[in-house]
């Protein structure tokens, strides 16, 4: 268990940039997701950090101790594998008590050590079982108990529940945010699932093409996401870019087509040209005959589609300009029957200003 | 940086290793016979007569002819019965299919050269057979010549067609048969259109395995051809002479067999260029539903196929066990013609078992750890490795021999009359073997097991040792079986490399052959066929899981 401190670090494979110039502070203890789409290195910068990939530039250090020329196997890090990569010839124990064994622990211990972490990811009463007489859940709860099992310095999850249905994914994903509070061990996780992302992490690096886009706790992420492109990774969004028009202290006009939409924000923007991002469930499909809340803006346009998604419905308003916004309301009230002449309001305190992104 | 050496150094080490044992025994003695053919009888210019020489002669012209001749039309024959085999057994039902599929397999362990001698034993001019035909008053004069070799070869080759083409017509998904049913196409239509298309890049895979195979076999021709010239049987009698030995010819035919099977390479890679397809199947096409008749007719075809190629292994073992009064068959049981092989020697059979043990254990010392570099490394070096390991296969084994001869006969390093440059040569011509099965047991287990164990605290090397290897075990002994097989039943190498206290099982029954002892022969044969068929039925399951990869 300890900090983990990624200085500078860049890798290309060939003319791609795989890692770019990242540097990242994960505190002890953190609960910290890389989180990107496929491609963008979130899992190169994993492997450096467990020794499968070598920098080009740069420094990793756990603590104080420098480990990047460290041979991976003296690393001491925990790594659970996207396919698990659970050792088809060893039975459950094998597998668990292998990374003990080449620490050469005694007899004993080894055993104490490997009942309480199958006891932990809940497998006690599997320990003679073969990989090949387990389920998916079983093989990545055996791959978490032998990460975990040998105390290291850094449990590093490779997008570890990509390869479970949707049900037994969010199970998981709660029993290992539990088993990382329990144990207060530190964790980088990687994942190209921003639910996953949010649901689990003290903090999110958001990666993009080898940079970072923006780190920051998950809430941080999602309402004030730095980029256009944080702002529709992270959740849906609508994106709409425009000039600002207008300056008035911390409140500003932005034309978007023939469309102002007001921003309220805590310092006005500097650029001329914006993108907004606008979370369809900012936006509010009003009644006939319904006033605005107080302060809220409105836009008139036209119902488009009407998506009846269970727990929510999902509008498509297309403005006068031809401009098309999400929204999304909750399925308590049933919803316009017919498509047509609608108003949109929105809260000016939930746009969010982001450079334009070209 | 001790991460990055053990990433690197490794690989390095093999790489260096490889390139030393494939430099010195197989490019430098290529090398020699290609020298061979370009320098005067001196050895010290460079001349084209030795080409110009063999090029008008009719004789070798004949030769290089014949040689042709004989691996296109195998390779089309191969072709004509694998490719209906293949079908009926991925996509009919037909009984029995893993016996079908065992039995199949069978020619490919089995000395082919034994295969060619019962065709004569059965069809030659005094062949069982050909008496009883010529009884009953038809006509048949003997299986000799080019027609006797293109049989023994699409008898004994098939299987290389067989293998690759069913695991193609296991590949296809259902979905890309049932998309072309679902736009209009008929049955007869989809198999010409979307199925065939699909398995050819493996049916002609295999095709080339025939055509090498064909042209580079020395105990065939060597049993079948007679007055006939044929490229590796030429180049064996001038090279060891029997009137006057000449090298510079010997290495010219050498150069031309290699040229041959080099062009072949190229034009297959040619016709595959632009047919690449991802053919892993998702969801397996599911057996064609046909009327009895139909699925009787395949099924009789198949077993017909695999009957054929057996009888003649079948009717050598049987005519081992009757009486010969010098060549003349006699119809009573009879252990003499072992009498008379074990009486002359035992040696040549605890040759056979003692090189082929040795060979399959340093091919495989080898090969795996090229292998290895080649499945889990994506490199300059490991595609480099690729290509070196494969070459030796390009090159006839009675070239290999020669070259061999020509590098280690005198100079430095003096090989020739050992059973070390004997087992050399088998370790060379195997390697492609051992390397391509062991990198595709590797390809079959998934890298990050071994990352998980070094992430685990254990050392790469130990890691190989512990997670690797225990893995691999299994085709590792099937590889290494095979290997042993198939040095056991060597000869094209052997005929030119062994001397008298290194004479073979292969030699042996190649000498009875050359003299009249028909009855020692058949023994010979019986012999080594035993020498194969007792391993590989002892591994039977361990080779069914990766026999396909090794082709």
């Amino acid at each position: 268990m300890t900090a983990i401190t990624i200085d500078g670090v860049a890798r290309n494979f060939g003319e791609v940039r795989a890692v770019d110039d990242v540097s990242l502070a994960i505190p002890n203890g953190e609960f910290f997701t890389l989180l990107g789409p496929s491609g963008c290195g979130k899992t190169t910068l994993l492997r450096m950090v467990a020794g499968f990939c070598e920098l080009d530039r740069g420094r990793i250090l756990f603590g104080a101790r420098r480990v990047d020329d460290v041979a991976p196997h003296r690393r001491n890090t925990g790594m659970v594998f996207q396919n698990y990569a659970v050792f088809p010839n060893l039975d459950v124990i094998g597998n668990v008590a292998y990374g003990l064994k080449a620490r050469r622990l005694a007899a004993g211990e080894i055993a104490a050590r490997v009942e309480r972490a199958l006891k932990l990811v809940q497998l006690d009463g599997f320990a003679r079982r073969w990989p090949h007489q387990l389920s998916g859940g079983q093989l990545q709860r055996v791959a978490i108990a032998r990460a975990v099992v040998i105390e290291p310095e850094v449990l590093l999850l490779d997008e570890p529940l990509s390869n479970l249905d949707a049900k037994l994914r969010v199970e998981m994903r709660g029993e290992i945010r539990a088993l990382q509070r329990t144990l207060g061990i530190t964790v980088i996780y990687v994942t190209h699932d921003q639910e996953e992302a949010l649901a689990m992490s003290d903090r999110i690096a958001v990666m993009r093409a080898g940079r970072l886009e923006q780190v920051a706790a998950p809430r941080a992420i999602y309402e004030q996401p730095a980029s256009a492109f944080v702002a529709s990774f992270v959740g849906a969004t609508n994106l709409l870019r425009g000039a600002v028009v207008r300056r008035d202290g911390a409140v500003a006009d932005v034309l978007v087509g023939s469309t102002t939409i007001r921003a309220r924000l805590a310092a006005p923007p500097s650029l001329d040209r914006v993108a907004l991002s606008l979370r369809p469930e900012a936006l509010r499909l009003l009644g006939n005959g319904e006033a605005p809340p107080p302060g809220w803006r409105v836009l008139s346009g036209t119902l488009q589609e009407i998506e009846y998604l269970g727990a929510v419905t999902r509008f498509v308003v297309r403005l006068a300009d031809g401009t098309p916004l999400a929204a999304l309301a909750l399925a308590l009230a049933p919803p316009p029957a017919s498509t047509g002449k609608v108003t949109l309001a929105y809260d000016p305190a939930r746009v969010v200003v982001l450079g334009d992104g070209a | 940086m001790t991460a990055a050496l053990v990433r690197h150094a490794l690989p390095a080490a093999i790489g260096a290793v490889a390139a030393a044992f494939l430099g010195l025994f197989f490019l430098y003695p290529v090398l020699k016979v290609f020298g061979a053919s370009v320098l005067d009888p001196a050895g010290t210019a460079f001349t084209l007569r030795n080409y110009a020489g063999v090029l008008t002669n009719p004789f070798f012209l004949q030769a290089l002819s014949n040689s042709l001749v004989v691996a296109v039309a195998a390779t089309a024959l191969a072709i004509l019965i694998g490719v209906p085999f293949a079908f009926c057994v991925a996509r009919l039902p037909v009984a029995g299919k893993s016996a079908l599929l065992a039995l199949a397999a069978l020619p490919l362990v089995l000395p082919s050269f034994v295969s060619a001698y019962a065709l004569v034993l059965m069809f030659g001019r005094a062949g069982i057979v050909t008496g009883a035909l010529r009884a009953a008053g038809i006509p048949f004069e003997s299986i000799y010549g080019l027609k006797g070799i293109v049989t023994a070869y699409a008898l004994t080759l098939y299987p290389y067609v067989v293998l690759p083409a069913v695991a193609a017509f296991k590949a296809i998904d259902a979905s890309v048969e049932e998309a072309a049913q679902n736009l209009g196409a008929p049955r007869g239509r989809i198999l010409r259109t979307v199925t065939l298309p699909l398995a050819l890049p493996s049916i002609l895979a295999g095709g080339l395995l025939v055509f090498i195979e064909a042209l580079e076999n020395f105990g065939v021709p060597f049993v079948l051809a007679e007055d006939k010239p044929i490229l590796s049987v030429e180049a064996f009698k001038l090279f060891v002479g029997e009137t006057a030995d000449n090298p510079a010819a010997a290495g010219v035919l050498g150069v031309l067999l290699i040229a041959c099977t080099v062009a072949a390479l190229f034009a297959q890679r040619a016709l595959l260029a632009r047919r690449r397809y991802a053919t892993a199947a998702r969801r397996p096409a599911p057996l064609l539903t046909v009327r009895a008749p139909l699925r009787r007719l395949g099924s009789l075809y198949c077993w017909a196929v695999v009957a054929t190629a057996l009888v003649p292994f079948a009717a050598v073992v049987l005519i081992s066990f009757l009486a010969f009064r010098g060549p003349v068959l006699q119809y009573a049981l009879s252990l003499g013609n072992f009498a008379e092989l074990f009486q002359r020697s035992y040696r040549p059979l605890g040759n056979t078992l003692m090189l082929a043990v040795v060979a399959a254990a340093g091919a495989t010392l080898i090969g795996v750890p090229i292998g290895y570099v080649i499945a889990r490394r994506r490199s300059r070096l490991s595609a480099l490795l690729d290509l070196a390991a494969t070459a030796p296969f390009a090159v006839a084994g009675t070239v290999l021999g020669i070259g061999l001869i020509l590098a280690f006969g005198h100079g430095p390093l003096i090989l020739t009359g050992t059973a070390l440059i004997m087992i050399i040569a088998y370790m060379v011509r195997k390697l492609p073997f051992s390397v391509r099965a062991a990198s595709a047991i590797l390809h079959q287990i998934d890298p990050s097991l071994e990352e998980a164990s070094i992430n685990l605290g254990v050392a790469p090397l130990k890691t190989f040792l512990r997670i690797t290897v225990p893995l691999m075990l299994g085709g590792i002994v099937g590889g290494g079986v095979l290997t042993f097989v198939t040095v056991a039943s060597e000869l094209s190498a052997t005929v030119v490399l062994y001397s008298g206290p290194w004479t073979t099982m292969t030699v042996a029954m190649f000498q009875a052959l050359e003299g009249t002892s028909a009855g020692v022969a058949a023994a010979a044969a019986t012999v080594l066929i035993l020498c194969t068929i007792v391993p590989v039925a002892l591994v039977y399951r361990l080779l069914r899981r990766y026999e396909l990869s090794m082709l």
